[in-house]
């Protein structure tokens, strides 16, 4: 199969814009006016332009993707070929993207990952939109019916039940989907539109959304104005000779540029999120959002990896949270646009957990706090954040600009409530099936991790650990999410309690996994054979 | 728990001293170039010695503290000298299991084992500094009990 023969003009164009500009702008500025240069600066923006259409053109011409029963397979490439398989039952997510111009030309792009590689493993861009649909809904059912098949015949070791069900005729999915599922998987396809199929599990009011998009501030977006205002700041300095009335233009700015970053961040979620919706389709979780630029994506249940419950102070002051679901292909935030892919953006508390619970069914969990003295050690910790923003406040009182310094001395007692909140908001449970964890005081979350999915158990211990004897434990699972530093960690546990919870969790692996027949209790020593 | 080999001392040694003398070498030219008033005959071999004494003592630490385990059904590492990591790693987890030998690491006759999981911190798992018998005894074994430790069913499928 071809890409849609549009794709061409609008690949060409987008890459063309920024390549015709880059030289138009730099040719004009370094010519200073001579117009012979200038005339070759042009002349060197119409031979790229032209050579980006003849690429984008033999791109077009030499790409061919194929749907085959079991697998995607792309041939690609115009100065070097490649042509890559992959195998449908690996296929981690199938995100379709259609930007503004896309959709005014009936267009869509589509995304397969997988869970190896850094990158996207497949990238069409640009199909029809129907197509993009065709391939969503065909994957996961193919998918579905090869997973499917391959129980059906584990279970009832009749190889015939399995090439049944995987035609689909038998129908054989949880009864939640409904009827729809029914109708979506009689192999004939018919572009329906997509919102309408599967079970409707969630959907953003525009309520919900505005104050989504009010609550879900970022400071991490204010350090930016920080680092900028730092080269403001000593400019005004200078220029306003009365260090009081230099002081408030300081304070104002701030405020005003605080207050805009918060609205900014609110338009940015509002556009990104704009019409969410989830449903349920088969075994898969299929969202879409945006204004401008809509999302279309799948998260396959049966290669989910952890779920997380997010509440940042404000969500949590209001009783509302959002939910983040991660399989192994990519994590919210790290999608290929770099948008957050909640599950759920915002929803009152019971929801989500009513929601998360649905996904992957965890029990009521009671989280134990780290030791007592690591309140303590995070009151020091604090203490000397805040003495180190005196010391700043100080040097640049003295050296750039005249302010109350000891002012600042104030954040210093911060450190006990602040201790407290960190504490508080720190916590791991571990029952037979799941461990969850939970951390970070302004945006706290709460991670659930299956034991099947359990990679590797990592006690971490720094120096300052060492002295306090606490040890973090990390959950790692094959979530992308793990590799930023944001997977599943219990903070500062007691050196023992960390020992006895990395075995644990170790020993539940092996048994939810069916290497081990029975839960160990305690010693090295294992009498169970493994599996076979 | 199992040791590494003591001559993995002496690959770690040939880093810092390589790693040494690097900064010394930068720092002899950032002397020149900057011109603070002190000699870069004085800088460069305070630099390398300062690295070079520092680093002796991280690898000297760090073979000290190296262990590993191949248990049952696990694998069980632990190292570190600033952050104390201990890894337990399910076999049934493991995707491959790499040998490498570096050149120096041959003419010592040293090799490591490199163990990848599905997990996102697959490539910690490495043991380096192990006799080339053993290495491959390692490897061997670890290959075996990965294979073993598949369940049939497919239920243990990483991702």
């Amino acid at each position: 199969m071809r890409l849609h023969p549009l794709s061409v003009p609008l690949r060409a164009v987008s890459r063309a814009i920024g390549f015709a500009w880059a030289f138009l702008v730099g040719g004009v500025a370094l010519s200073r006016g001579d117009p012979v240069l200038t005339g070759g600066a042009v002349v060197v923006a119409v031979l790229a332009v032209l050579a980006v259409v003849g690429y984008e053109v033999a791109y077009f011409r030499r790409f061919d993707y194929e749907l085959t029963e079991d697998s995607l397979d792309i041939a690609s490439g115009v100065f070097s070929r490649r042509e890559r398989e992959i195998p449908l039952r690996r296929v981690q997510n199938v995100d379709v993207t259609r930007s503004l111009v896309a959709r005014l030309l009936g267009l869509a792009e589509v995304d397969v990952e997988t869970a190896g590689g850094g990158s996207t493993e497949a990238n069409l861009r640009f199909v029809s939109r129907e197509e993009a649909a065709r391939l969503q809904e065909e994957v996961r059912e193919r998918r579905g019916a090869r997973e499917r098949g391959r129980t059906d015949r584990a279970d009832a070791t009749d190889s015939e039940a399995g090439d049944a069900a995987a035609t689909g005729v038998e129908g054989g999915e949880p009864a939640a989907a409904g009827g729809t599922d029914a109708e979506a998987s009689t192999g004939e396809f018919e572009p329906t539109p997509v919102g309408e199929r599967g079970e409707l599990l969630f959907e953003l009011s525009d309520r919900d959304l505005l104050l989504y998009g009010l609550l879900s501030f970022d400071p991490r977006l204010l350090s930016g104005v920080v680092a900028f205002a730092t080269f403001v700041v000593p400019s005004l300095g200078q220029r306003v000779d009365v260090p009081n009335v230099g002081l408030a233009v300081i304070a104002a700015g701030v405020l005003v540029l605080g207050l805009g970053v918060w609205l900014v961040s609110a338009v940015v979620r509002v556009v990104q999120f704009y019409g969410f919706r989830l449903r349920r389709v088969g075994d898969d979780l299929r969202y879409e959002r945006g204004l401008f630029e809509r999302k279309d994506g799948t998260i396959p249940l049966s290669k989910l990896q952890t779920v997380s419950v997010e509440e940042n102070v404000l969500m949590r002051r209001y009783g509302f949270a959002s939910l983040a679901v991660e399989t192994a292909g990519y994590a919210p935030g790290q999608s290929p646009s770099g948008g957050s892919e909640a599950a759920i953006p915002l929803a009152p508390r019971a929801d989500v957990f009513t929601l998360a619970r649905d996904v992957e069914p965890f029990d009521e969990y009671d989280l134990s706090r780290p030791p007592e003295r690591a309140r303590k050690r995070y009151v020091r910790r604090y203490a000397l954040a805040a003495l180190t923003v005196v010391a700043a406040g100080f040097l640049v009182s003295r050296f750039v600009v005249s302010f109350p310094w000891y002012a600042l001395v104030a954040l210093v007692p911060l450190a006990v409530p602040a201790a407290a909140r960190a504490h508080a908001n720190r916590g791991v449970h571990a029952d037979g099936d799941h461990v969850v964890t939970q951390k970070g005081w302004w945006r706290r979350r709460t991670t659930v991790v299956p034991n099947h999915r359990v990679q590797t158990v990592i006690r971490s211990q720094t120096v300052f650990q060492q002295r306090w004897d606490l040890t973090s434990v990390v959950v790692d699972t094959a979530g992308s999410r793990s590799i930023s530093g944001s997977g599943a960690v219990a903070v500062d546990r007691d050196g023992s309690e960390a020992d006895e919870l990395a075995d644990t969790v170790v020993d539940r692996t092996l048994v939810t996994v069916g290497v081990r027949e029975t839960p160990e209790t305690g010693g090295g020593q294992s009498s169970a054979a493994a599996g076979d | 728990m199992e040791r590494l080999d003591g001559k993995v001392v002496v690959v770690w040694l040939w880093r810092v001293l390589v790693f040494a003398v690097v900064l010394a070498v930068a720092a002899g030219v950032a002397v020149t170039v900057l011109d603070p008033g002190v000699s870069r005959l004085v800088v460069a071999p305070a630099v390398f010695g300062v690295v070079a004494l520092l680093g002796t003592l991280h690898a000297l630490l760090r073979y000290r503290i190296w262990r590993f385990d191949v248990r049952e059904d696990t694998l069980y590492i632990e190292r570190g000298v600033l952050v104390r990591v201990r890894t337990t790693v399910p076999y049934v987890r493991v995707q491959h299991v790499d040998s490498r030998r570096g050149p120096l690491e041959r003419v010592l006759g040293l090799g490591r084992v490199v163990v990848y999981t599905a997990g996102s911190r697959g490539a910690d798992v490495a043991i380096p500094g192990l006799a080339a018998a053993r290495v491959d005894d390692v490897q061997e074994t670890l290959r075996r009990l990965a294979i073993e430790s598949e369940p049939e069913d497919g239920e243990g499928d990483a991702v």
